[in-house]
């Protein structure tokens, strides 16, 4: 099986060049060619949205994408959501409403979220739950969830004020 | 264990200090362990076939594609493997051993019959299709039901008619107790079988060190049963293999038992010093990981006209699937669900009969819950009919049969203790929290509004915990000890490093543990740091399953802290020159009681312990700050809550609609009430799941139809509510520290109450609600039913 490539992606903002076979899938390509590993493989058949990256900005399942098909597009992973230092505002009101146990189907949230927020800034309850039905989570039965996308769109409405914002988890409460 | 030392920290709503890292994609599960170069990438060729003979296996296509290593039947690593043996002593059990990688003969569809090694984990899947097996199909027994009767084919020649364990007990007066009741009523309650579907799936990475040993990183919640398991089914030493676990994507019990794929990976790692690694994908997952819950209660009540409960008997099914699991076999629902059944509830005369139904199927295994969520199922569905029947409030049936205060301390028909509990108080506080009372008189005018019938529904459960040893001895379970450990070593800087034997799929260890030590060391909770899963720094424990974590560890930490809390005060008294009595120990410093500034810090009494000044330690006091601790908790610590549930049902679709989901729960001393409320949050979502949607269908021919999770539903966040939690604290007086577990609770208590509350919507149409999953089309025919019915009147 030695039909490998060179492939080049753009993931986080950096261009990579890596041989692959054809048929990589691109969370695998994230995983193990780039040891991006925050992308989780949960399902491999597009169901539940733990490897949900992004793709030009839109929230994408890596497990249903070959690396060799997205050389032209922007990746974002989990690891592109946040700089070294503060956490993204999302992360930080997933943090603060205990909106992850085992956080393996975590990363995926975030990346659905995160589109989804920049298209809703100010969602419902029954918009956010819409959304987040892309997404399977077996710990936390979802209304810590829902309160965090809540939290956060508040917390993305106030930036930059954010960044000074003592915290809590307000949502809902 | 000085009470008025304790900092404060248990109670809090700390955040987690686990969250950081995951949030950023930073966690460390089991496949995103660093590889090493010379790795083997192992994957398993599954049966297509629940019962056949294997006639031939074919592997020469796959040994010359490039990129294998090596292909390997069941036969080629038999000799390197005991066939994995649950062993119980319990009268009526039979064990039904499993070669981890079969020879001979299959039993259910995905049983692994062969392996490949390869180089690169596509390469091993391009392998496993050039794999040819040649099968002699034979008929396969896949209902418990038709299993059992005479003639049916058998799964193992020497288990007649596929009862692998058979339970019963009666209590001394039941017969005459039981016909005196003036009423009776029976039933048949069914669950569906499901499985816990973490959704990480397993794996794990065989990793050789030194000439002879090798560390074992594991997807697991049993690292030392898991070491055990592996030490004796491979005939090597506990010392030669270390079992690590890393990050865990969520366990609920799916990862509470030692899986062949662990045996055939360390086995291999020994054989051929290489590392090697597996993780499954989520078919694999599906078809082999535990399933649970295939019950059948055929259950009878007698009681008097005033509701209350005379007598009780039972006859319980559990389908074990093809093989007893390791470490539990497959008595553990069987036993559970006919012991567990009481609930809450005072029921002095009690019998059953229990099975566990050997089938061509995946084996059973322990599922969060246990068999508590079908059981609470069929005793809470039980109390609705009772008030059906006779015309009382369903609320009303339970404060009639429920143990009360004056009751306590309470022991159930069959033996176990009940020390503290809430049982009515949770009830009443639920009750009122949803409008109970007012749902009730307007539901004859709000029945069927919009199309829309409305119930209501509750369930008042018992939730077993933390068992001790003596509990796993009465259950038979030899290779279950029962005891948990906590080793604490303050450290020459006054930090402090705590191991404990419990590893965490997502329940915050790292957070609460750390809250418990904080209190009762009296150290500065920033400075404590606890360690878990791996078993070369932990000491001997029963690890993370059964809602055990917070009651055994929590008792060794608080013993392992209290010991070394009383060497500082020594060390701190002989300094300042008062008597150890007379130290506070809080906050990281030791201080003379009423002056707080004639104080220590741990740094400098560890400095002292660790022979680092001039200062020497106290006449007869040996070097070091550390204690290594064990606790053997009482034989069960109850937990108990009562969950009320309000749903409309759709008449046209029979689709079900949580309006609202309250529960007011007790788990004794509340250790993090962030963390508590995440666990039942989490549970109720998958009671509610396994209520309304979940199920894995075998056909006649014991194919599973639904192994992706396109077809095995589970709940996302349009089918689960925003939960409604209180609390009441009664803590426990026969544990230490006043915690019960937490775990499984709120899945116990959803099932129930909500069949309940969708048994009351349609109970004004005449139908029968006793089997769960309720999906649509089950609750539609039995509309449509209830209407054809209606319309021939």
């Amino acid at each position: 099986m030695d039909d490998q490539r060179k492939l080049s992606l753009q993931v986080n903002g950096k261009r990579y060049e890596r041989m692959a076979e054809p048929r990589m899938l691109l969370a695998d390509f994230l995983r193990h060619k780039l040891g991006l590993k925050g992308t989780h493989i949960g399902c491999a058949h597009g169901v539940c949205g733990a490897c949900t990256v992004q793709i030009d900005g839109r929230a994408a399942r890596s497990c249903l994408h070959f690396a060799i098909d997205v050389q032209d597009c922007e990746i974002t992973t989990v690891e592109g959501l946040a700089g070294d230092d503060a956490l993204h505002p999302i992360q930080q009101a997933f943090h603060e409403c205990h909106a992850l146990q085992c956080g393996f189907c975590t990363p995926g949230f975030l990346m659905t979220i995160e589109e989804f927020l920049r298209d809703n800034p100010e969602p419902s309850e029954a918009q956010i739950r819409t959304a987040l039905a892309n997404n399977i989570c077996r710990c936390t039965g979802y209304a810590n969830i829902v309160q965090a996308v809540a939290d956060a769109a508040r917390r993305l409405r106030e930036q930059p004020a954010a960044a000074a914002d003592a915290g809590g988890c307000h949502a809902g409460q | 264990m000085q009470a008025n030392e304790t900092g404060g920290y248990i109670g809090k709503r700390l955040l987690r200090r686990e969250d950081e890292a995951l949030l950023r994609g930073r966690g460390s599960y089991v496949d995103d362990l660093a590889e090493p170069q010379n790795l083997l990438h192992l994957a398993f060729v599954m049966s297509p076939h629940a019962h056949a003979l294997i006639k031939s296996i074919d592997t020469s296509a796959a040994r010359s594609l490039p990129g294998v290593f090596a292909v390997y039947t069941g036969e080629d690593l038999a000799p390197l493997m005991k066939p994995i043996h649950t062993e119980i002593l319990f009268p009526g059990y039979q064990a039904a051993d499993r070669n981890a990688l079969a020879y001979g003969k299959v039993r259910f569809v995905g049983e692994q019959v062969a392996v490949v090694l390869a180089e690169d984990r596509y390469i091993a899947q391009d392998a496993i299709d050039l794999i040819e097996v040649e099968y002699e199909v034979l008929p396969a027994a896949v209902d418990m039901e038709e299993a059992r009767k005479p003639g049916a084919p058998l799964v193992h020649d020497h288990i007649e008619r596929n009862i692998i364990f058979e339970g019963k007990f009666e209590t001394p007066e039941f017969e005459r107790e039981f016909a005196a009741g003036e009423h009776r009523i029976r039933e048949r309650f069914r669950t569906g079988r499901v499985a816990g579907v973490p959704m990480e799936p397993r794996g794990c990475l065989a990793l050789p060190e030194h000439s002879d040993a090798i560390v074992f990183h594991t997807s697991t919640q049993i690292q030392h049963l898991v070491r055990e398991g592996l030490a004796h089914h491979l005939g090597r030493s506990e010392a030669s293999i270390r079992v690590v676990v890393p990050d865990v994507g969520g366990g609920f019990g799916t990862k509470a038992q030692l899986y062949p794929e662990e045996v055939v990976a360390a086995a291999l790692c020994f054989k051929l010093r290489r590392p090697i690694k597996w993780v499954q994908d989520r078919r694999e997952e599906l078809l082999t990981n535990i399933h649970a819950r295939d019950h059948l209660y055929d259950l009878e009540v007698s009681f008097s006209s005033d509701g209350v409960i005379r007598g009780m008997q039972l006859e319980l099914l559990t389908n074990a699937g093809a093989y007893s699991t390791y470490p539990f076999g497959c008595t553990l629902e069987t036993t559970g669900g006919s012991r567990m059944i009481l609930g809450p509830y005072r029921i002095r005369n009690y019998m059953y009969r229990s099975f566990s139904i050997a089938t061509h199927t995946n084996p059973a295994g322990v599922y969060r819950g246990v068999a508590q969520p079908s059981c609470m199922m069929a005793m809470e569905g039980m109390l609705d009919r009772i008030g059906r029947y006779l015309g009382i409030d369903p609320a009303e049936v339970r404060r009639r049969n429920v143990v009360q205060a004056s009751d306590m301390p309470w022991t159930t028909a069959v033996g176990v203790r009940f020390d503290t509990g809430s049982y009515q108080q949770c009830l009443d506080k639920a009750l009122e929290a949803i409008g109970y009372d007012e749902f009730r008189r307007a539901q004859p005018r709000d029945r069927l509004v919009d199309g829309k019938y409305r119930g209501v529904g509750i369930c008042n459960m018992t939730e077993f915990t933390g068992m001790g040893a003596p509990a796993w001895r009465s259950r038979g379970l030899k290779r279950m000890s029962g005891i948990d450990s906590a080793a604490l070593r303050v450290e020459a800087t006054g930090k402090v490093t705590v191991s404990i034997s419990h590893a965490a799929a997502g329940q915050g260890h790292l957070t609460t543990f750390a809250q418990i030590v904080a209190d009762y060391l009296g150290a500065n909770i920033e400075d404590v740091r606890i360690i878990e899963g791996d078993t070369a720094v932990s000491p001997y424990g029963t690890n993370t399953f059964a809602s055990r974590s917070a009651v055994t560890g929590g008792g060794a930490v608080i013993r392992a802290s209290t010991k070394v809390a009383d060497k500082i005060r020594r060390i701190a008294a002989h300094v300042l020159e008062a008597s150890p009595q007379d130290i506070v120990v809080r906050d990281g410093y030791a201080h003379v009681a009423g002056v707080t500034d004639l104080r220590l810090s741990f740094r400098e009494v560890a400095e002292i312990a660790y022979a680092m000044c001039d200062v020497s330690l106290p006449e007869g006091e040996d070097f070091g700050l550390e204690a290594s601790e064990y606790y053997d908790p009482p034989v069960v610590t109850v937990a108990n809550a009562a969950h009320v549930v309000a749903v409309t049902v759709d008449a046209r679709d029979g689709r079900v609609t949580i309006d609202r989901h309250v529960v007011v729960h007790d788990c004794g001393r509340v250790i993090n009430p962030m963390i508590v409320d995440g666990q039942i949050h989490g549970g109720a979502a998958q009671g509610i799941g396994e209520a309304l949607m979940e199920e894995m269908v075998y056909d006649e021919n014991g194919q599973l139809l639904n192994a992706s999770l396109l077809d095995y539903l589970l709940p996302t966040a349009m089918d689960i509510p925003n939960f409604e939690i209180s609390h009441i604290e009664t803590p426990t007086i026969d544990g230490l520290g006043g915690f019960k577990g937490v775990g499984e609770g709120g899945l116990i208590g959803a099932l129930p109450a909500v069949v309940n509350a969708v048994a009351d919507a349609l109970s004004g149409i005449g139908v029968n609600v006793n089997r769960v999953p309720m999906r649509p089309a089950y609750l539609r025919s039995l509309i449509r039913s209830a209407a054809a019915e209606g319309g021939a009147r």
